[in-house]
């Protein structure tokens, strides 16, 4: 039991390893569906980070998704750079972004903060369909590449998989990482009592932004994945609904434990994979589960496993 | 006189209005270095207001404040907090979001000397570690200090009123503060409490630590108060040792008296 509560992390990543050989199969589709999670469990945690741990509501997620997304895109389908650079241009590009909107939007609160970084989305996307000759405008823009690493290009999407996932642990040991220390910490008192936190020395306005950068920059590289994955990409997968997505994810995992929105967005992409024999009724049914999730579990799914294995636990 | 070494804080002249509320008007008053002094006054003098004005929570209208013969009027708390002042709040301020423990607020206190980047936490884990470590040492210590040995990992909610008082005291030490403001820091203790917690303002001005503490608990005040201010309607009533104080007729009209009208000796 002590061996299994320090190390069961390594289940879901033998879990991640032999899924294409045994469950997944050869199929592209079934670890498609896997390289999607992956996708969104990068957006839902680096979602984390800024709402669940730092309390700054942010309904303009994917703003830098597309930003990454589309830097990875046009650059490489159109100027033929390197993914890995393109990847690493996005991520600087997101990451100043964040730097130079974090001071005036984060000083903003609450319902000012959602609006502004709502229409901070917005605007990107608006920029997206208006800069037509190079973005592709409201139709997309296509040709995008696969991803190549070292000279090898990742057109398998075995090869692919792994890729993202390896990327995908990653990130979230750096989260982690992030929130357990001291820096976590100050988040947490940010979070808790902002003017209070800054009688402790902590500028918090500097700390916002540094998060707020950080989370750019992993929503940016999900952005990337996401664009040499598809091949094709078009302005409806950045907009507003995408960042509630996103937040519905982090909601119904349980914000503020990393490991929620990992859940979260595993449900939230795996659910229609199920519910699609429903057909016509697979949205309301989405819609029906989400809603009773979403009022009966405060703390989310990872709230219900906690509270399991805590039962489980006293009894043994 | 503000040019002077004795004086850690200096207030010059500060004005604070609230929608045509004159919390504070032309106030003006020092406090040594080494000093425990004592700012008293009824219900709504400004003795809060006073204690934001110097810590920058609500930075005054118009005067000045220096510490340490340094301008801090104007300046954000996080700053002054940088340059040795630290307080307590009259209500209590802890914080509490995913289940921030007792010692995580006390170490809070010491985020100037961690002064953490997310550079660090990803990449030099064991160098953080270390310095989260000596800080842990750090914290254990101030909290026996201040009488909460073995409550580090309770949920400061469940501390009673007073104890969360202290906790508030422990995180403010941890910051290692030239100067320490505390707002009613006595309020909700019982009479044994009160005992000890006097000893345990002593024993921090021994530490060198100089208190500017705002207090409605006369008995606390003239036991250690080296200095009194009375403030009232926003206003310097008087000033002086605690014997000047006692004898002060208008003092004793204006704050003694009604305190006893309206039995507001501590809530
Ligand atoms: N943030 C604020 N906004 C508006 N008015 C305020 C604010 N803070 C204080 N006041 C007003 O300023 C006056 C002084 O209040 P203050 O809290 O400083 O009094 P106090 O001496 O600390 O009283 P108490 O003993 O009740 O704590 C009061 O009239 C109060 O209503
Ligand atoms: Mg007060």
């Amino acid at each position: 039991m002590k061996i299994l509560s320090r190390f069961w992390w390594i289940l879901p990543i033998i879990f991640i390893a032999i899924y294409p050989f045994t469950l997944g199969g050869n199929s592209p589709y079934k670890s498609g569906v896997l390289i999607f999670v992956g996708i969104y469990i990068i957006l839902a945690v680096s979602l984390d980070l800024l709402i669940g741990y730092c309390g700054q509501i942010s309904i303009g997620h994917a703003a830098f998704f597309a930003v990454g997304a589309y830097t990875s895109g046009i650059l490489t389908a159109k100027y033929g750079v390197h993914p890995m650079f393109a990847m690493l241009i996005g991520m600087l590009i997101s990451t100043a972004l964040a730097w130079a909107t974090g001071r005036p939007v984060l000083a903003l609160k609450e319902y000012y903060l959602a609006m502004a970084t709502l229409a901070f989305n917005e605007i990107v996307i608006t920029l997206i369909i208006g800069l037509e000759g190079f973005t592709g405008g409201a139709s997309g823009l296509g040709d995008i590449p696969p991803f190549k690493i070292f000279g090898f290009s990742l057109v398998n999407h075995i090869h692919y998989y792994y890729f993202v996932w390896i990327i995908v642990f990653f990130i979230i040991a750096g989260s982690l990482a992030v929130v357990k220390s001291s820096f976590g910490r100050t988040l947490i008192a940010i979070h808790s009592d902002e003017p209070a936190a800054r009688h402790f020395g902590i500028d918090s306005p500097r700390y916002k932004t540094r998060l707020f950068m950080l989370s750019s920059a992993f929503a940016s590289i999900a952005g990337s994945l996401y664009a040499h994955y598809m091949g094709f990409i078009a302005p409806d997968d950045f907009g507003v609904i995408s960042s509630v997505n996103i937040m519905v994810m982090l909601y119904l995992g349980g914000i503020g434990t990393i490991y929620g929105p990992i859940l979260g967005a595993t449900f939230m992409k795996i659910l229609p994979e199920i519910t699609y024999q429903f057909q016509d009724y697979e949205l309301l049914i989405n819609g029906i589960i989400l809603i009773i999730v979403l009022v009966f579990m405060p703390k989310g799914i990872y709230g219900i496993i906690l509270k399991a294995i805590n039962r489980v636990l006293r009894k043994v | 006189m503000k040019g002077s070494n004795d004086y850690i804080l200096w207030v010059d002249n500060v004005i604070k209005t609230f929608e045509g509320i004159h919390a504070l008007e032309h106030v003006s008053f020092g406090v040594k270095k080494g000093h425990i002094k004592a700012l008293i006054g009824p219900n709504g003098a400004g003795k809060t207001t006073m204690l934001n004005a110097i810590s920058g929570l609500l930075p005054p209208d118009s005067g000045s404040v220096y510490l340490n013969n340094q301008q801090i009027a104007g300046l954000t708390p996080d700053r002054i907090a940088l340059l040795g002042l630290s307080r307590t709040f009259q209500l209590v301020r802890l914080f509490t979001i995913n289940n921030a423990t007792v010692l995580d607020n006390v170490l809070l206190g010491a985020h100037k000397h961690l002064n953490p980047s997310i550079f660090e936490a990803m990449f030099y884990r064991g160098r953080m570690k270390r310095k989260e470590n000596e800080a842990k040492e750090r914290a254990l210590n101030l909290l026996k200090f201040v009488g909460l040995e073995g409550a580090e990992d309770a949920l400061p909610g469940t501390l009673s009123f007073g104890n969360q008082r202290l906790l508030e005291l422990a995180r403010s030490l941890m910051t290692e503060p030239k100067l320490l403001l505390l707002d009613e820091p006595a309020s909700g203790l019982n009479d044994a409490e009160v005992e000890s917690f006097i000893k345990l303002l002593l024993a921090i001005r021994d530490k060198g630590i100089t208190i500017l503490i705002v207090e409605h608990n006369m008995k606390v005040v003239m036991k250690i108060a080296d200095d009194i201010i009375v403030l009232d309607f926003g206003k310097k009533l008087a000033e002086g040792t605690p014997e000047e104080i006692s004898k002060n007729q208008q003092v004793v009209e204006a704050y003694l008296g009604t305190q006893k009208n309206s039995c507001k000796v501590e809530k």
